[in-house]
């Protein structure tokens, strides 16, 4: 098992190209929403959006990078008949979710890194050395959320039905999240659907972080209980699925 | 025709031992109104190495399919070293080479072996798999850049990488040159020695004819025959008998001969195949007929095949 995540993660490496755009385009995001902004807080929150949107962008890079990048790879080996040898083998479904949130996590860890290096560098951000670390670790480890989605959407979807659902689910947890858009200027009713995405948890974590606290009990709960769903319904997807792909 | 050669353990000379290494019972699977298998009973012994061979559409791979709990039958039940298929291959014992089994791109041929010998308990040493199939020299290559006949190759290197108690091929030897392919067997043969079941469909009837030591023949999802190679050959009409004939030939007289399975005429040739050939020409001349340049030969088996899947064509279109 562990092989087969060493080797995943090898081979993330090597595809040069996806890692570039995957790693580029969150901080490049990031300067033009972020770009012309004040320093002025942003209504309803503590925050400016220099801050805000460092760890948005951060988080939405990371997940771009997980689940888009999951997805497509998994319907595709699916299709070429991989993991049907792979199923063959005595490795257990856990083994290939692990391994693919392995090399979907060596991925989005520079990306997260680069968006805070740009923001600190143009945007002059100034935070404590404990909050830096903090936010990259959670950010970091908040992506294998999406990871774990982006494996059983991989399992869900087979071959041209695949890019359009991932980007839907993809572009609503995003959007809704508060992502692209700090969710106090959105109705009501939206942000109380919101608070329960995992989206919205993930860009909690570093909020609270930069507000200078521990973060919420609630929002960790939240994306423990859909990594544990995400994960656990793509290993069921590896082992149960009957069909050929 | 539905009676079915003795099995036996050729190994032995007995009956195999009381546990199955596979066994099916009466499955079925459809595939919409298409019966892909039809009440199936197979069972498998340690050390056996068996062909499946049958026609296109004949159920080989569906059969394999479910004996690796790729697809669920829809009756019956399949069971794998006493367990389910799925229990079977967690636990290590099954090594299956499909032909719709892709391989993982990025990665070198080298790092792929060293993969599958890893994911299975005691799976043998990385250098001497690649040397049993053949791909020391691609070691270091790109699998995303191999030719067919390598990548065949670098697939049979996983279905044995594993060390596994049987070893499930589908069209094994398909794009492989001749050289490959005795390497190929050559190895299968090693496995097989060490007691290992290895059971491959293919459509090269002399590759099953060479390596099994058992045949099984399936035909619209069922077993037609089941038997060593020479039995099979024995059951589908021993002997092919060819002459000419001085006069006018009479089909209907021809068709009356004992012991014929099939008859062919052209000209004034006559091409027979009977089960009795002795019988059938002591007829022959008992018809006051006299037959010139006789030949008398055994059937190879891809004769017997098509002698066989035939005669079951024609007795379900009768029906």
């Amino acid at each position: 098992m562990t092989t087969l995540i060493k080797l995943e993660i090898v081979r993330a490496l090597r595809n040069k190209k996806f890692m570039f755009f995957s790693v580029i385009y969150p901080p490049a995001l990031y300067l033009i929403i972020a770009g012309g902004a004040d320093s002025k807080p942003i209504p309803g929150m503590k925050l400016n959006m220099s801050l805000y949107f460092m760890v948005a962008m951060a988080a939405f890079g990371a997940m771009t990078a997980v689940l888009i990048g999951n997805s497509e790879a998994i319907a595709k080996e699916r299709e070429k008949g991989w993991v049907r040898q792979l199923r063959l083998t005595a490795l257990p479904g856990r083994g290939y979710v692990a391994a693919k949130m392995g090399s979907a996590a060596t991925v989005s860890l520079p990306s997260i890194v680069l968006v805070m290096l740009v923001a600190a560098t143009v945007k002059g951000v100034r935070l404590e050395a404990w909050q830096w670390i903090a936010i990259l670790v959670a950010t970091w480890l908040g992506s294998f959320v999406f990871a774990a989605l982006g494996v059983a959407i991989g399992y869900l979807a087979t071959g041209d039905a695949v890019r359009p659902i991932a980007m839907m689910i993809y572009f609503v947890l995003a959007f809704l999240g508060g992502l692209w858009m700090p969710l106090t200027i959105l109705p009501q009713w939206v942000q109380n659907i919101a608070e329960w995405l995992p989206t919205h948890a993930y860009a909690a974590l570093g909020t609270a972080i930069e507000g200078g606290h521990a973060p919420d009990v609630k929002d960790l709960a939240i994306l423990a209980g859909y990594l544990l769903v995400f994960a656990g319904g793509a290993g069921w997807l590896y082992r149960k699925d009957t069909r050929t792909a | 025709m539905t009676s079915t050669a003795t099995i036996t353990d050729r190994a032995t000379g007995r009956r195999a031992g009381p546990e199955p290494v596979v066994s099916f019972r009466k499955v079925s699977k459809n595939y919409g109104a298409v019966r892909a298998v039809a009440d199936l009973d197979l069972e498998l012994y340690p050390g056996e190495t068996v062909a499946l061979l049958g026609p296109n559409g004949a159920g080989k791979s569906s059969t394999l399919d479910l004996l690796l709990g790729l697809r669920n039958a829809d009756t019956g039940s399949v069971s794998l070293f006493g367990t389910s298929p799925q229990r079977a291959i967690e636990q290590g014992k099954v090594g299956a080479m499909l032909q719709s089994g892709g391989l993982m791109t990025g990665v070198k041929v080298r790092e792929l072996v060293k993969l599958a010998s890893d994911l299975h308990p005691g799976g043998y040493p990385v250098e001497q798999i690649m040397d049993a199939a053949g791909i020391t020299e691609i070691a270091d290559r790109m699998v995303d850049k191999l030719s067919g006949g390598q990548e065949q190759r670098v697939r049979f290197a996983l279905a044995t990488a594993g060390a596994n108690d049987l070893i499930v091929l589908d069209e094994p030897t398909t794009g492989m040159d001749v050289s490959s392919r005795q390497t190929f067997w050559g190895t299968m043969r090693a496995q097989a020695r060490q007691g290992r079941t290895v059971l491959f469909a293919t459509h090269y009837l002399e590759e099953a004819d060479e390596v099994a030591d058992r045949v099984i023949v399936l035909h619209r999802g069922r077993v037609l025959a089941d038997g060593t190679a020479a039995e099979i050959k024995a059951r589908a009409g021993a002997r092919r008998v060819v002459f000419d004939l001085d006069g006018p030939v009479d089909r209907g007289v021809l068709r009356g001969l004992p012991h014929l399975t099939s008859l062919e005429v052209s000209g004034r040739t006559v091409r027979i195949q009977s089960g009795d050939a002795d019988a059938t020409m002591h007829a022959v001349y008992g018809l006051g007929l006299y037959p010139r340049n006789l030949e008398v030969a055994g059937l190879g088996l891809e004769q017997a095949f098509i002698a066989i899947t035939d005669a079951a064509t024609a007795e379900e279109a009768a029906r």
